[in-house]
C-alpha cells in the first residue's frame, strides 16, 4: 500500500474536540439518570411478603437465606420468614425477583453502599433503600 | 558477539495481553524465536457448575463466558435449550435476539479498537470508542437492567419488553456511530502510524485456516466469505439484507479493515431491524416451572457468529432437569494455541500485543 501524506494528516483532525465541552460527568456533584428496572441492590415489600422461599431455590448462588422476623410481616408469611441476601455471593441476576409470587421483591437502583466489615453485606431487604 | 536467547513471560499482568494468560516467549534480541501460550490463570469451571444447575440456573452463568461480548453465549444456551426442548420462539422475540447481538457485536468491535489501537500507542482512538461502546451499553442497561452482563436473551424469547421509544434511541445512536466511523476512518484505519505498524505482520496464509478451522477476521481477512449467519443462519439473519466483508492480505491490517467493514453492516442489519420488528407479539413463550423443566436424553450442537468468529455450543440432555453436560468452544481456543503461537515466530516483541488483538483472542472463553 502507498503511504499518503493525507493519511499522516488526518488524526490531527482530532485536535478539533478540543473546543468541545467534555464528554464525562463530574460525579458526584453530577449523577447519571437512574434506569428504570435496573439490576441493582433488593427491596422488599414485607406487607406483602408471603416467606414463600421460592427465590432462595432458584438462586444458583446459594445468596439467599430465609430469616425468621417478629415484627413488620405480613400476617399471610406463613413461614415467618424473609429472605436474607448475602452480597458477597450475589450475582445480580434478577431470577429471584422474576419468581417472587407476590412481586415483593425487587432491584432498584438507588442504593449505594460501600462498607468495610463483610458481615455488613448479609443484608436484609426491606421496603425501603438501604 | 555471542548472542544469546532469553525467555521471558508476556503476561499474565501485561497492558499488551488480552486478558489473564501469558505468552512464554524465547527471543534473540528483539526476534521471537519460539513463543509458547499459557493459560490457567482464570479458570472458573463453568462448564462443570452447569451441570450441577438447573436450565434457569444456569442460564445466569454463560453470558460470564465472555466479558467483551457476552451475547452470543446467552443466544447459544437459549438456542440449544429450545432445540431440545422443542420451543418455538415467537418472531418478534427473534427481532429483538438480532438487535441485541448486533449492538453486542457493534460494542465488541468498539472494545477490540480500543484494544488494538492501545497496542500501537494511539490512545485517543481507545478513548473515543470506550465512551461510543459506553452509549452502546446505556441502551443495553435500558434494556435489560445490566450494562455488561445481560441476561436477556432466555429460553423461550427474550425476559422484558422493549422500554418506551427504545428504538427511536437506538435510531439517533446508529445515526450517531455512522458518523463517528467516519471519524474512525481519519483517527485509526487511514492513519499512516497504524498501516506501517500493521501491514505485512501477523500474516496467515490462505491454504492454512482452512485445514485448521480458525474462524471470524482470521477467515475473512484471508479471502473467505465465511460467516455463520450467512452459511448456517440461525434467528432471522436469513431474511436480513448484509454483506460478508472480505480482504485477500491476510495481515493484520487486514483483519482491522474486516471489522471496520462489519461495524458499518451491523448497522445496516440494526436499521433494518428497527424498520422490520413487529409492533406486537409474545416476547416470551410459557415455559415449565424452575423445577419441572426438564431436557430429553438427546444432544444437540448450536452455534453464531460472534464478532470473533465461530461460538458454539454442545448440550446434552439426560431427562432431568441438569444439563448432563455443557461444552463451549468459542474460536479463542484455536487462535491462541495453533495460530498465535506460529505467527509470534520471527516477530518483533513489540508487535506482539499488535498480533494477538488483531486475532481477538479472550482468555476467559478458553478456560471455561
Amino acid at each position: 500500500m502507498k503511504f499518503e501524506l493525507k493519511n499522516s494528516l488526518a488524526p490531527l483532525s482530532a485536535l478539533s474536540k478540543i473546543f468541545e465541552h467534555p464528554q464525562t460527568l463530574c460525579y458526584p456533584e453530577v449523577k447519571s439518570e437512574t434506569v428504570s428496572g435496573y439490576r441493582g441492590f433488593h427491596i422488599n415489600d414485607l406487607s406483602t411478603c408471603i416467606g414463600c422461599a421460592n427465590c432462595q431455590d432458584v438462586c444458583m448462588n446459594e445468596a439467599i437465606d430465609m430469616i425468621a422476623i417478629d415484627k413488620d410481616k405480613n400476617p399471610k408469611n406463613n413461614s415467618g420468614c424473609i429472605p436474607r441476601i448475602d452480597y458477597g455471593r450475589c450475582c445480580w441476576c434478577s431470577l429471584c425477583t422474576d419468581v417472587c409470587p407476590p412481586d415483593s421483591l425487587k432491584l432498584e437502583s438507588e442504593c449505594i453502599w460501600a462498607d468495610d466489615d463483610a458481615n455488613r453485606f448479609l443484608y436484609q431487604p426491606k421496603d425501603k433503600p438501604c | 558477539m555471542e548472542r544469546k536467547v532469553i525467555t521471558i513471560y508476556h503476561g499474565p499482568q501485561h497492558p499488551g495481553i488480552t486478558g489473564n494468560m501469558s505468552v512464554e516467549l524465547d527471543l534473540m534480541g528483539e526476534t521471537i524465536t519460539r513463543a509458547r501460550t499459557h493459560v490457567g490463570y482464570l479458570h472458573r469451571g463453568f462448564e462443570k457448575l452447569i451441570e450441577r444447575r438447573t436450565i434457569i440456573q444456569a442460564f445466569t452463568i454463560v453470558c460470564r463466558i465472555c466479558v467483551p461480548e457476552p451475547d452470543p453465549n446467552e443466544a447459544n444456551f437459549a438456542l440449544a435449550v429450545e432445540r431440545l426442548a422443542g420451543i418455538e420462539v415467537s418472531e418478534r422475540a427473534s427481532y429483538i435476539r438480532v438487535m441485541v447481538l448486533e449492538m453486542a457485536r457493534l460494542g465488541a468491535q468498539l472494545l477490540w479498537m480500543a484494544g488494538q489501537s492501545g497496542s500501537v500507542g494511539l490512545g485517543t482512538v481507545g478513548q473515543w470508542s470506550i465512551y461510543d461502546r459506553d452509549l452502546i451499553l446505556d441502551l443495553f442497561e435500558q434494556l435489560t437492567g445490566g450494562r455488561v452482563y445481560h441476561m436477556y436473551i432466555y429460553p423461550g424469547g427474550v425476559r422484558r419488553e422493549l422500554p418506551d421509544g427504545f428504538l427511536e434511541r437506538l435510531s439517533a445512536l446508529l445515526d450517531y456511530l455512522q458518523k463517528r466511523l467516519d471519524a474512525y476512518d481519519r483517527l485509526f484505519f487511514d492513519n499512516a502510524s497504524f498501516q506501517k505498524r500493521a501491514i505485512g505482520v501477523g500474516v496467515v496464509r490462505g491454504e492454512e485456516v482452512l485445514r485448521r478451522g480458525f474462524s471470524g477476521q482470521v477467515l475473512r481477512g484471508c479471502g473467505f466469505a465465511r460467516d455463520l449467519r450467512r452459511d448456517n443462519p440461525y434467528l432471522l439473519y436469513d431474511q436480513l439484507e448484509f454483506d460478508i466483508p472480505t480482504q485477500s492480505a491476510g495481515d493484520v491490517y487486514a483483519r482491522a479493515l474486516v471489522r471496520r467493514a462489519e461495524m458499518r453492516e451491523s448497522i445496516r442489519i440494526l436499521r433494518q431491524v428497527i424498520a422490520q420488528m413487529p409492533e406486537e407479539g409474545a416476547i416470551m413463550q410459557k415455559l415449565p416451572k424452575h423445577r419441572k423443566f426438564t431436557l430429553p436424553k438427546e444432544d444437540t450442537y448450536v452455534a453464531v457468529e460472534s464478532a470473533r468468529g465461530e461460538f458454539g455450543y454442545y448440550m446434552a440432555g439426560d431427562g432431568s432437569e441438569m444439563i448432563r453436560r455443557m461444552q463451549v468452544k468459542g474460536p479463542s481456543l484455536i487462535h491462541a494455541f495453533s495460530l498465535l503461537e506460529p505467527l509470534l515466530v520471527g516477530e518483533e516483541l513489540s508487535n506482539v500485543a499488535l498480533i494477538m488483538n488483531s486475532l481477538g483472542i479472550c482468555p476467559p472463553e478458553i478456560e471455561r
